[in-house]
């Protein structure tokens, strides 16, 4: 399991070092750039279930909210409660293969972006043109990539989830 | 114990919701502060070596393909320099003849401000927020306010403003920043208007409060104004694409397309330019006021 650890963190920390630098914006679409450390913790929860996935959120969204400019909770609880319902009901619900990963994804996002636009209107700043703006194309462009993404991640956790009896 | 262990990953959940929610509530407060600043502290050598790992292997990449380009380049800039020589001496003859022309009507002389060169290094890695972070901080004189220019195109034109900084790194939310908002003024007719970001993931600005009898072209040029002390007058900081008058407001609205790509802008300098004084003393005794009533 240490292993999963190991990997986990360097995916966390490599996505938040990629999705953060300046030239990462070249990928923009529509205005939005993807998620790419959200797609992992969703990949995460739905592999090793709703513990390790909330776990792997809380940590990866507190290094976000630092990093970004949004008050520290932010980006965090979103993540978290997108970790719990896809660790909790994930497996039950989407069968791993290309539609059904791009839907759970699709799904995901939507509570997530949903949620900060909740937490924007209540601690911050909000827009309902958010909806249209940010939440929508980053939940197509989330979706369009979590089989590839997906795909990398088997090939990096296949030991372990063999191991430890997910596969 | 045995009832937590059985049921943890709602336990957790239940605790990190609580740990949110507390940390959004008392946001401003010195300890979430200072836990935001630690984990930035952690995230940052991170960020700097990849910055500097990807800029190394850039330039490796670009020693084998740009040695044409860079030979072409060079031609140019030697032809440009030669142009840029001549106009050298006829600069200082104007410069000369407008400090005379300034001094005899009065005018405030204008101020020269030095600046600190940045490279940055990060951007904010969500939608929800724009912002950028530069390798120079606290250490090398930069405070918050200061204004952040840059060069594009061979146009020096304004990027945004200093909100946090830090040790050896600083924030700057860009002028296409819905919270940023900049006194500037339409460069040929000289009216006033008031300019902040359009939307949160638009690489555009509107110019507001811009009098009804302002003439608007598309391609105006927008500049500072110099009003409300942050940034020096008469920096470029963007053009005209579209005007329209709002229904229900006294007002034209612009919408402005800024000088400096904020998906492009890769080096910027810092403006060593505080808040005017008087602006500051307007502040306290406003504050003082408060206080007494």
């Amino acid at each position: 399991m240490i292993l999963s650890y190991i990997y986990t963190a360097l995916i966390i920390l490599i996505s938040l070092l990629v999705q953060g630098h300046s030239s990462f914006d070249v990928v923009r679409i529509a205005g939005v750039k993807p998620d790419l450390m959200f797609i992992a913790i969703v990949y995460l929860s739905y592999c090793f279930g709703s513990f390790y996935g909330e776990v792997t959120a809380f940590v990866s969204g507190l290094l976000h909210d630092a990093v970004s400019n949004s008050p520290l909770g932010l980006l965090t609880f979103p993540k978290v409660a997108v970790a719990f319902v896809v660790g909790m009901f994930g497996r039950s619900l989407f069968k791993n293969n290309i539609l059904t990963t791009s839907l759970l994804l699709f799904a995901a996002s939507l509570v997530k972006g949903f949620l900060t636009l909740f937490l924007c209107y209540v601690f911050h700043e909000a827009s309902a043109s958010s909806i249209l703006s940010i939440i929508l194309p980053e939940s197509f462009y989330n979706a369009l990539l979590a089989p590839p993404l997906f795909f990398i991640f088997d090939k990096i956790f296949e030991r372990e989830l063999e191991r430890e009896g997910y596969m | 114990m045995e009832f937590i262990i059985r049921h943890k990953s709602v336990v957790a959940f239940i605790s990190f919701t609580l740990f949110c929610i507390i940390s959004l509530s008392i946001q401003s407060s010195t300890l979430v502060l200072t836990l935001e600043g630690v984990i930035s502290a952690i995230t940052m050598p991170f960020q700097k070596a990849y910055d500097g790992a990807q800029g190394g292997v850039s330039r490796l990449w670009a020693g084998f393909t740009e040695l044409t380009e860079v030979r072409d380049e060079l031609k140019k800039t030697r032809a440009n320099l030669q142009k840029y020589e001549s106009m050298a001496g006829e600069m200082s003859e104007l410069k000369r003849e407008n400090d005379r022309l300034r001094e005899l009507l009065g005018m405030k002389e204008r101020v020269e401000y030095a600046s600190i060169p940045a490279t940055i290094i990060s951007k904010d890695p969500d939608n929800w927020f724009r912002t950028i972070i530069i390798n120079k901080g606290s250490g090398d004189g930069i405070k918050v306010n200061m204004p952040v220019i840059a060069y594009q195109g061979g146009q020096k034109a304004v990027v945004g403003t200093v909100i946090e900084v830090r040790g050896s790194i600083s924030r700057i939310a860009p002028i296409i920043s819905p919270t940023v908002r900049i006194g500037v003024k339409l460069q040929e007719s000289r009216f006033p208007g008031l300019l902040c970001g359009y939307s949160g993931n638009s690489n555009l600005c509107k110019m507001d409060y811009i009098s009804r009898a302002a003439y608007i072209r598309f391609n105006d040029m927008v500049i500072t104004s110099g009003q409300g002390g942050v940034f020096p007058p008469g920096l470029l900081v963007g053009t005209v694409i579209k005007s329209y008058s709002l229904e229900s407001s006294a007002y034209q609205r612009a919408i402005i397309k800024p000088v400096i790509d904020y998906n492009l802008v890769e080096d910027v300098f810092v403006i060593k330019k505080d808040l005017e004084k008087d602006l500051f003393e307007i502040f306290d005794e406003d504050k003082e006021k408060e206080k007494e009533q």
